[in-house]
């Protein structure tokens, strides 16, 4: 049983190191963390193209937020 | 196994990493009204997205890109970088692509589902700095 799931966990690992090696070469700009909430999203039953949506929306955001910052600066 | 909602708010808590609060909040905008504005932002975008899927599918019928397997769009890109002379990313790329284990042997149950979201993301963060 225990080894079962390490087994399990050594595929999920590996296969976490390749989508983010895929997602560097991409230039998708997701970091681990980012990517495995992604992934639980996903798993969730979230739309891929929906969720590049907002997560294209957050940055836009966040960028905007920044660049307020630097204006005031 | 965290819920939607929960999974939602902790990737708009990731994208407010580096943003310095101090000032702002003088200003009126404190980190909880900023996460609360990011909070509709994305459920905006969700939905709409959503809405938009379904009117598209009732009118016209899937397209032929939203059919093609992403592990495909993924090989495409891969001959637009060929195009654009950048072969060795794109067999980096290739390499990576054939690591990448398929269905249940891979320990995830969406791993097509997250290249497609690789797919819809490429090329949406700024180029990595060149180094001299």
């Amino acid at each position: 049983m225990a080894s079962a799931a390490n087994t399990n966990l050594n595929a999920v690992r590996e296969t976490m190191d390749v989508l983010l090696e895929i997602s560097r070469l991409l230039n998708t700009g997701l970091d681990m963390e980012s990517l495995s909430i992604c992934v639980r999203l996903c798993e969730q039953g979230i739309n891929p193209e929906a969720l590049s949506a907002v997560i294209k929306e957050l940055r836009k955001a966040t960028e905007t937020l920044k660049a307020s910052e630097n204006c005031t600066n | 196994n965290s819920s939607i909602t929960e999974l939602l708010g902790v990737l708009c808590d990731r994208s407010l990493t580096g943003v310095s609060w101090k000032r702002r909040a003088l200003g009126g905008v404190s980190r909880e009204s900023f996460r609360r504005a990011l909070k509709k932002c994305a459920y905006g975008a969700l939905l709409s997205k959503l809405f938009q899927d379904g009117t598209k599918g009732s009118a016209t019928g899937l397209s032929a890109t939203a059919t093609t397997p992403p592990r495909n769009k993924v090989l495409m890109i891969c001959f637009d970088l060929r195009v654009a002379g950048c072969r060795e990313e794109a067999e980096r790329l290739e390499e990576q692509l054939e690591r990448l284990p398929e269905g249940a042997s891979s320990g995830l149950r969406e791993v097509d589902a997250v290249l497609e979201l690789l797919v819809h993301l490429a090329g949406s963060a700024p180029p990595p700095p060149t180094s001299f």
